[in-house]
Parts: structure tokens; sequence; C-alpha cells
């Protein structure tokens, strides 16, 4: 390549990158495939923490070292058990180190990782091995494992399972599966034999190779697999390092499913290019505490989470004693005059910063530190939409929380807020090196580097996705301001045509309902109905903390939403959200799932979020009842 | 269905900062018996000794025929006709039998009162009789058993809240009192009220149960119903779900439905 005809550079954190970005060909540090920054940043760190994963209760560190060792074993055993380059392999695993070492030794023998979540049933397993044409799929443990035998018959391109963790399977003999310590032999051996040969694999891919494939949760229809390219993936590392700068000597929680671009792109890509340490969350019932103990520079999350951690210090500041409560209301209060003025872009007047400073060092201090955000620079929101509320909350706490937007097609980032361009209530503007605009129709649609290769084996879909002209249909309908913000509205496909005729996205009345503190997620009805009716789900554990507060008697989670008091505030929150909406996109009517719905329900994505289809679907009764 | 005579509305209760109880209501009607299932630590005993009086709830309230006890002394709680038949038999073991039986009428002052409701505990548990003047403490775990029963019976209750006892007996002896158990609902017609660890022998007795896990209710029904469940099935009544491979030790996520 002529180095004169390469577009300039800039080093932005220690990492040097295109200056201007958006343009051919996408560098990170002059590497332009993953495994090729994998490879350099191994070289270079050697023994420093690359991660942290807990052990019997205790964290133990594994160096970059261990990562390009084990990533080189997983490589060079998949080839020498058949793997071919641009085959599909499939992770069905927790977080955890391995999830990334496999991420990285498969894309660098040429093959394509592809996640599927732990929550998925047998036969969404075997859909996605087989839609994928995986030759091996990793297993964590027995839980999964028994997932492939129950299917085992069905999948037969499938070579081989290797198996993480052998606890409780000691005695299993079977010809398709395989230990993880016998898998890690057999790529030393190879290594031995034939040296060098892990550089020369990766020496092989180039840019536009697909790396991973990432199905998309699929409100509707069967989950299509989105192509992300090496370009793509660096792509998204060059807007992050723009937009969402990582230090070396960062410390992240990894917690969210890797299956999800999201978390990957924050957990996997970003570190790669960063430098930084991922520790791994233990599990994600406790991921709190590990909060906590980490203490991260950078956090994030969905929205759902963020909304738990506002939840738990409410519920410990109302049952504090009346002194404790009264300091939290003022360093609520001054943390707030002080958010407002830094939200605004407006200068923070003295007497509202020495409030602050006041109550900083009182309470908010305290109270960062107990939540694990004292080390905070940044938290980050998005998959959902996050109420505003909740949003100033934490920038009156001490905590910089920015929302953003992005999809498995754009490689996870394709909005974003920043720390210095923030406008609340807007999922931020376009990142770096992005196109954006609004079709006729209203619907959002990019050109970028990291806009994804198209669906894998679905052409059709594919061109779907694309406009004539080559621009992403993000399928999400929104506007943007004259600054360039943008706030979504809703889904197209959810449009909703009432009998009388009008247009409605539910989206936008579902996601002020989900606001609601007592409402954990929220579905409109009223295609060609007279009217609109929502079905909700609550939050389980604030109505709980609601009806205990009021003596509402209630043994289980069904009588809990069968109480009047508790149906008379659900009504209430519905009352409020429809003052903000003209009469015929007014909900009128509503029911409770009074089913305690758990991320292995078909009605549940991954990510906690109602399916429309399958909520329609399953609760017709319900339905059906608000139309008599 | 007639009016509960025990009512129980959104108890929380604490040892120290430590929050046992995390909102409990249930009911149980005149003549019924009400098991309550979990594992250690949901709540179970701490939820009887609320009721009897022994800790003093932070919130909620406990009726019992229409009036408010929670936060009453133990006595007052025993007077109003409700007895606590605490886990682990806890008799006086160098009280002889009689002196035993004697000690669960020490509320009543009729004399009279007091023969027939030896006569009704020696009728039911005969061997209690025959040991009538040794000391408790040379009696077997099950006689024992028999013993905490019989001395609860004493006080002529209206209520017994019995806290495992099955604990520590063998199959049989288990069969045994819970027979009796039976017996004295059907015969005496006295509710109750019992928290059981073996769930197989909770179920079979009791007309309506409720499981408990770290402080809360988390599914409740009759008992026929609950036998059915398949998470009760799984969870507390030990059936295996057909796995994909022998041997299988990982079990699903409770879902209460």
């Amino acid at each position: 390549m002529n180095i004169s005809t390469l577009p300039p550079q800039i080093t932005v954190n220690g990492v040097r990158l295109n200056a201007t970005p958006g343009q051919r060909p996408v560098r990170v540090d002059e590497c332009v495939t993953i495994c090729e920054l994998f490879q350099k940043r191994c070289a270079e760190l050697g023994d420093r923490t690359a991660h942290r994963e807990k052990d019997f209760g205790i964290w133990r560190s594994y160096s970059w070292t261990d990562y390009w060792n084990h990533a080189k074993w997983i490589g060079l055993a998949l080839r020498k058990l058949g793997l071919e380059r641009g085959e599909a392999v499939s992770i069905l695993s927790e977080d955890r180190k391995e999830w990334v070492w496999f991420d990285m030794g498969i894309q660098a023998v040429g093959g394509i990782a592809s996640g599927i979540y732990t929550t998925d049933s047998a036969s969404q397993l075997k859909y996605l091995v087989n839609d994928s044409g995986s030759r091996f799929l990793i297993v964590e443990n027995e839980e999964q494992l028994d997932k492939f035998l129950q299917v085992e018959d069905d999948v037969p391109e499938l070579l081989k399972v290797i198996i993480l963790d052998d606890e409780g399977l000691h005695d299993l003999n079977h010809p398709r599966c395989m230990m993880i310590d016998e898998f890690y032999k057999l790529g030393q051996q190879v290594e031995t034999e034939d040296p060098g040969r892990f550089e020369a694999e990766i020496a092989m891919a180039t840019p536009q190779d697909t790396a991973l494939l990432v199905y998309t949760s699929g409100t509707t229809g069967m989950p299509k697999g989105a192509m992300l390219s090496h370009e793509n993936i660096l792509a998204a590392i060059e807007c992050g390092a723009h937009a969402l700068p990582t230090h070396s000597d960062d410390e992240q929680l990894c917690f969210l499913p890797l299956c999800h671009i999201l978390e990957r792109d924050v957990s996997v890509y970003f570190p790669l290019a960063a430098k930084c340490t991922v520790n791994f969350a233990e599990s994600p019932e406790t991921v709190f505490a590990n909060l906590q103990e980490v203490s991260p520079s950078t956090f994030t999350a969905v929205p759902r989470v963020w909304e738990k951690i506002y939840s738990q210090v409410q519920i410990m500041a109302q049952d504090a004693t009346p002194a404790g409560r009264a300091a939290y209301g003022m360093a609520i209060k001054a943390g707030l005059a002080r958010a407002e003025c830094i939200l605004e872009g407006k200068p923070v007047p003295a007497g509202v910063a020495a409030q602050y400073w006041l109550w900083d060092r009182l309470v908010l201090r305290n109270l960062r530190r107990m939540l694990g955000m004292d080390k905070m620079r940044r938290g980050g929101s998005g998959a959902a939409p996050i109420s505003t509320d909740l949003l100033k909350w934490y920038w009156a706490i001490g905590v910089p929380l920015i929302e953003g937007f992005g999809m498995s097609e754009t490689s996870g980032l394709a909005t974003l807020n920043t720390i210095e361009h923030n406008k609340i209530g807007t999922v931020g503007r376009r990142v770096p090196g992005n196109d954006i605009r609004i079709s006729d129709e209203g619907e959002i649609q990019l050109k970028g580097l990291n806009i994804f290769q198209g669906y894998w084996r679905n052409n059709a879909k594919t061109a779907e996705t694309f406009t004539a002209d080559g621009w992403l249909r993000t399928g999400d309908i929104g506007y943007i301001d004259d600054d360039g913000y943008v706030t979504i509205s809703g889904r197209m496909k959810d449009i909703i045509i009432t009998a009388g005729g009008k247009n409605i996205t539910p989206a936008e009345i579902e996601s002020r309902l989900k606001f609601s503190h007592y409402i954990s997620d929220a579905v409109i009805i009223g295609d060609k109905r007279k009217y609109l009716t929502a079905l909700i789900m609550i939050d389980q554990e604030n109505v709980e903390k609601f009806a205990q507060d009021r003596k509402i008697p209630f043994s289980n989670f069904a009588s809990l939403c069968a109480a009047a008091e508790v149906k008379d505030q659900i009504q209430a929150e519905i009352n409020a959200v429809n003052k903000d909406f003209a009469r015929v996109e007014q909900v009128k009517d509503f029911r409770l799932i009074d089913v305690l719905l758990t991320a292995d329900d078909d009605e549940l994505t991954a990510t906690m979020k109602l399916k429309r289809s399958f909520v329609e679907k399953k609760h017709g009764h319900l339905i059906e009842d608000m139309y008599k | 269905m007639s009016e509960p005579v025990l009512k129980i509305r959104n108890i929380e209760s604490f040892y120290g900062p430590i929050m046992a109880i995390r909102g409990v209501s249930l009911d149980v009607h005149p003549g019924q018996i009400v098991s309550i299932l979990g594992a250690n630590g949901a709540g179970k005993t701490t939820l009887m000794k609320t009721v009897s009086g022994v800790m003093d709830p932070e919130k909620g309230k406990i009726t019992f025929h229409g009036e408010d006890i929670q936060g009453s002394e133990p006595h007052k709680v025993v007077q109003k006709g409700i007895v606590h038949v605490p886990e682990g038999r806890e008799v006086f073991p160098l009280l002889t039998v009689d002196e035993n039986l004697s000690l669960g009428a020490y509320t009543l002052k009729d004399k009279g009162q007091v023969d027939h409701d030896r006569d009704l505990v020696f009728s039911y548990f005969p061997i209690l009789k025959e040991r009538r003047n040794q000391e408790a403490g040379t009696l077997s775990g099950g006689q024992q058993q028999m013993l905490a029963i019989g001395r609860g019976l004493m006080g002529n209750p209206k209520i017994m809240l019995l806290d495992e006892p099955s604990l520590g007996l063998s199959p049989l002896l288990v069969q045994e009192i819970f027979g009796i158990l039976k017996r004295l609902n059907d015969e005496q017609n006295m509710t109750m009220m019992l928290v059981e660890q073996n769930a197989n022998a909770a179920l079979e007795l009791a007309h309506h149960g409720y499981v408990m896990e770290v402080g809360r209710i988390v599914m409740d029904g009759a008992a026929k119903v609950l036998m059915q469940s398949e998470d009760i099935q799984n969870f507390y009544l030990g059936v295996q779900e057909e796995g994909a491979r022998e041997n299988r030790r990982w079990k699903r996520k409770k879902t209460w439905r």
C-alpha cells in the first residue's frame, strides 16, 4: 500500500486512528483486522492483566499472554478438527474469560463467532446452530450441554461440542463431545508440530472477511444472523475511541450477554483497542456486588439495570432514619440543581457549586462508593429508552450517564450522546464517520463503515434492509433536531392503525409507561380496534414495596397483581401518561400480566423486553376481555 | 368459605438489622390444616414465632378471631387459644411426663377441664399414659415429640402452631404422628398451622399450602393443587425431571406458577 494515499492519523488516548473517521482503510494502531490488532496487543502487553474472573470467591487475573495462548490453542485445535475458513462456531455460555478467548481464537483462524443466549431453549439452539451452519458448539456446562443432547440428531452439520466446565460430567462418554482441557492439549500439539501456523492464519484475514454473526433478537419472525466484518468492528472501535474514550488503565465490568453486540463492543473489542482490563461478573444475580468490588471506570448497561440501582437507593432512603432521609433529600436537591445547569450547558453558579460540594462530601460521595460508582467516569445506557428523570438523578449523584442508540446491524453504535455534547431525552448525534438521514416515511437511515454486510444466508432480508442507494433502514422512526440530536419515536413495523384509521406509534406510549417505577414493560394494543389498551408487566420489587408500605395484603405475584390498590396505582400512572397524548392515543383500559416472566419465557427477549407478537398471542384472552 | 380464624397481613419481622420476613400475608380458616413449606432460612419458624408473640413484627397485622394480636406478650396469646409447639421438641427433660402435661395446662384454672384434657391427650397418645411418671428426658425422640404436642393440647387451644413435628424422626414415626394430627383435625376439628420440610407428609395432611422463600410467599394453593405443581414436585417432592442424560445434576429455575 502506498503510504501517501492513506488517510492522515491522529493519536487518541495512546491509540493511532484515522483523523477523519469513516475513511478506508480503517486502521487501529496500523491494524486492519480484529485478529491483527489482537496479535499486536498481546505482543506488546504480555503479562499485563487483560481479564479478571472470580474463582471460588477470589478475583484471579489473566494476562494478555494467557489471552494469546488460549486463543491460539483454540484456533489451532478448531482447524485441526476440521473448521474451514468462513465457517461458523457457536458459543453457548454465560460471560466468562473463555467466551472472549474463543471469540478471538475463532476469528484468528478465519472462523465466524456466533453467540447463543444461555436462556435459549433446545429448539432455539437447534435453529441457531443450523441457520449459522455451525461446525462447532461451545457449551458452558452440563445444563447447556443437555440442550444439545436433546437435539443432537437434528444438527447434522455440527462436528464437535466443546464443554468448558466438566463438573458433573466426568463420566460423560459421547463421541461428539470434548472437554476443554483435552481441546487445549490438541491445540498445543498442533502448535509444536506446526509453529507459526496461527500467525499465518491471522495474516490471511482481510478487512472484508465476516468476523462474527449477531443474531437479532427478532421480536417478529425467526432470528436473523447479522454478518459483521473485521472492518465493521474496527469502524465501531474508531467511533468508540472518538466518542466514548476508554483509557488503558480503565477497569470494566462485563455482565450483559456477550452475544449482544453492545456488550461485545464494550467488553471485547473496545478494550482490545484501549488496552484496559475487563472483569467478569460472577453471574447476572451478583452484578451489584461485583460492581462494588470492581468499581469500574466506565459502565454500560441497559435501562433496567440503571432503574434497579435507583430503586434500591430509593428503598434504602425510605427505610433510613429521619435525619438520613432528610440529608439524602437535600443532597439530591443540590445535585439536581447542579445537574440542571450542566445538562443545559450553562455555567454552574458559585452558590450551587458550593452546595453541591458540601453535599458531595457529606452524602453523595458515600453513596457513589456504596454503589461502586466512585471511580465512574461515564455510564452508558442503550438497547431501550431510558427515562429522563432517571438520567438526571444519576447526574445529580455525580455519575455522568449518557444515552446512545445502536443495533446489531450498525455494529452496536449509531448515535451517541457524549459527556460534553449531551441532550437528555435524545439518543445523541450520529457517531463520527456515519451519515444519517430521515426518509420520507420518517425512518432513520444510516450509512457508514460500521454498517453490517447483510444477513447470513438470507439475501431477501438483506435486500429489504437496504435502500436502493445503499442506506441502512433501521426500521425506527424518528427525527433530528437543528443541532443534529436524534429522537426515536417508535418502530415502523409496530405502527398501529386503529379502527378509526389513525396511525399510532406504540413505542412512544410504551416507553413513557415504562418510565414509571411500577411498570417494568408495557405493550400497547389497538391495531384495527376502536381504542388503545395496554398489557402491563409490573416491576415486582417496587410494587411489592408499594403494597407493603400501604398494608395491602398479598401472598404471591398473582395476588399482588389482583390487588385493587395496585391496579388503581397503575391506572394513575396511565392517567398521568395519557395527559400528554391526544385522545385517540390515550390508553383506555389495561390488564396486568400476572405471571412473573423470566428470560426463559418466550414472551421476553434476553434483555427482558416484552415481545409484542408473543405477548399478543399468549395473553389473547386478556386482550379480548378489554374489548368486550 | 367461613371467615378465617387467623389472618396475617403484611408481616415484617427482623433479627436485628436482618429482615427475616418480608411482607407475608396468609389466612387460616377454622378446622383447616395449613402447611407452610420452604427451605432452611425461608422464615417459616420466624413466622410462627411472630404469631405466638415470641417475636414482635416491625410492621403488619395479625388478627385472631377478629382481634389484633400482633406484638402481644406470648402468655396473652396462649390465653387466647393459640398454642405453639416449638421446633426440636423442647420438653422439660427433668420433669415427668405428667408434670410436663400439667405445665401445658398452666393457664387453666378449672381442674375438671385439666383432667378432661389429660384424658384426651392420653387417648391420642396412649404411650404417654404408660410412661406418665417417667422423666421426659428419658423418652425416645418420637415420644418426646408426642409429649410436646400433647402438652400443647393441654391448653385447650383453638389453633395449634406446629413447628416441624417430623424433625429427626424415622419415617414410620412421622407417619404415626401425622396420623394422629389428622385424627385430631378430623375428630376434634382442631385448626393447625404446620411448618414442615417434609413436604410430602405435610401436603398429604394439609388442606392448603403456602411456599416461602427468603421471607416471602412465592406460591400458595390447595394442597392437592400444589402437589401437582412442577416446581413443588421438583424442588420439594424430589421428583426427578426427565433429562437428556442420566445423572443430571442441574435443576431448572423455579418459576412458581
